[in-house]
């Protein structure tokens, strides 16, 4: 019992002194590092007033988020325009990184993927961006961008 | 011999009693605390949910053995001549059910998580402005699920072989339960914070091995006992040591020729009866009333034995109840 405790506590210190270090938490597959001064591939579907479908690239509130993010860490965007389920099963294969087509967190989805946490209330249903699952540096950067965006989105939402 | 009385625990057992019950109130209270702070802390995490379901379920064996506190000393009446001893036994039996399922239950989780390749999300949460990692928060949360549930449950196990009482005794292994998967999810957390996405569930799928172990003892016994098996040890299942006793105060008898007996446990207490077969009949009936009462002044727990003068012991076919 003692050397068991023993080693259990040896393994807590490791584990502990690992997190300590630079980058934690960390991506299982390294999306964060990827799509750093690289590409992020976002999946978009027509849900006005948050997609609205442009003519090369959409616009509307979500892309506009999902710009202002791509450019805070320097990477550019492959736009790939589907159907909401279609999309979401990509993202689930991990073909994609964000999904973005007014969401809301009480979507049926919400056990195959992973969502943000909300970034805009309206009429209480929470909107949420859908997102690649696990990796949680990179879930961690999208979600403290929104979070800074707080206050411009509200203003912006409000009739 | 005296009827099945109104059961209470004998004289210095009381304040041992009375002590149980409190720590089962303030386990119930902080359970039910634990609940809501995993609750808060949960967001969409699925570990996290599983978590807050065995918190729930957890709170079976404290809240059986308040309930059946309540139950248990009434007195026999035309309805239940026996008294109220088995709701004992039927709260064991809740107990043994609930933390056989937690254990089932957290394999059956972490099991799938590991095949599925489920890799979980753990974001951001915002506390006074402030973005925090949630794995921190849950890393606290599992702090404050683990310490106090230790305490609890070692404080739980003497005063279980005290009483005899076999919900409590589970009621300390869920309590071992519960911090030990607490104890676990902390490594688990930090190492999906290392982009281990399994660490998690593989932390948990090696303790719910050692709960569902639990578990299956007590709901055996629970269900052995309500069959009316011999009675058993509150903390290693084998065969109590008073069965021992009644044997070896039966075999002293010089009056008795030849005897069996047979003993079951009705919740805390046990009851019995002897077939003895006469020497004599010469002062049977005193001799037949001293043995009951030196039998059930053993000890506490043997609470009514009834002893039986026959010419020919029954054919009962049952060779641990017989003597050698």
């Amino acid at each position: 019992m003692q050397t068991r405790l023993k080693s259990i506590f040896l393994l807590l210190y490791t584990l502990l002194f690992l997190a300590g270090c630079e980058n934690y938490p960390k991506d299982p597959e390294k999306t964060l590092e990827k799509v750093t001064n690289g590409t992020l591939v976002v999946g978009y579907s027509e849900n006005p007033p948050w997609v609205v479908k442009g003519a090369a690239e959409p616009a509307g509130i979500e892309p506009e988020l999902v710009k202002a993010f791509a450019k805070s860490i320097n990477a550019s965007i492959q736009w790939q325009n589907d159907t909401e389920q279609n999309l979401l099963e990509e993202l689930e294969k991990r073909k994609l990184h964000v999904v973005i087509a007014g969401i809301t967190d009480d979507s049926p989805w919400k056990s195959k993927i992973s969502f943000t946490r909300p970034f805009a209330e309206v009429a209480k249903k929470k909107h949420v961006m859908a997102i690649v699952m696990g990796e949680n540096a990179f879930t961690i950067k999208l979600e403290t961008f929104l979070n800074q965006q707080k206050t411009a989105l509200e203003n912006r939402i409000r009739p | 011999m005296n009827p099945i009385n109104r059961f209470e625990y004998p004289e210095e057992l009381r304040p041992v009693f009375r002590k149980a019950k409190k720590l089962e109130w303030i386990t119930v209270a902080y359970l039910v605390s634990t609940a809501v702070v995993v609750y808060l802390t949960m967001g969409n995490s699925q570990a996290m949910k599983t978590a807050w379901f065995e918190d729930l379920l957890s709170l079976t064996p404290s809240i059986s053995f308040l309930v059946a506190s309540r139950v248990f000393h009434k007195k026999p009446n035309k309805d239940f001549p026996y008294g109220y001893h088995r709701v004992v036994n039927i709260a064991y039996l809740c107990s043994a059910l609930a933390l056989f399922c937690v254990g089932a239950f957290l394999i059956y989780d972490s099991a799938s998580t590991l095949l599925k390749q489920e890799h979980p999300t753990i974001g951001i949460k915002v506390i006074f402005g402030q973005e925090v990692w949630l794995g921190y928060l849950m890393i606290a949360a599992m702090v404050y699920s683990t310490v106090p549930a230790m305490i609890l449950g070692r404080l739980k196990l003497p005063l279980a072989k005290k009483l005899h009482e076999k919900n409590l005794y589970t009621d300390a292994d869920m309590n071992k339960a519960d911090w030990m998967t607490g104890a676990a999810a902390i490594p688990g957390i930090l190492g999906i914070g290392l982009g281990w996405w399994w660490a998690d569930s593989v932390a948990a799928l090696i303790i719910s091995l050692d709960i569902i172990k639990d578990g299956y003892t007590n709901l055996k016994q629970a269900v052995c006992d309500l069959m009316d098996q011999i009675p058993k040890n509150v903390d290693d299942q084998k065969t109590d040591p008073l069965f021992q006793q009644v044997r070896q105060k039966l075999q002293a008898q010089p009056w008795v020729k030849e005897h069996a007996f047979r003993m079951r446990e009705d919740g805390h207490i046990y009851l019995g009866e002897a077939f003895v077969v006469p020497q004599e009949e010469t002062n049977l009936m005193p001799r037949l009333e001293r043995l009951a009462e030196e039998i059930e002044s053993l000890n506490w727990r043997i609470q009514e034995f009834v002893i039986m003068p026959v010419s020919k012991l029954p054919e009962t076919g049952n060779e641990e109840g017989r003597p050698n």
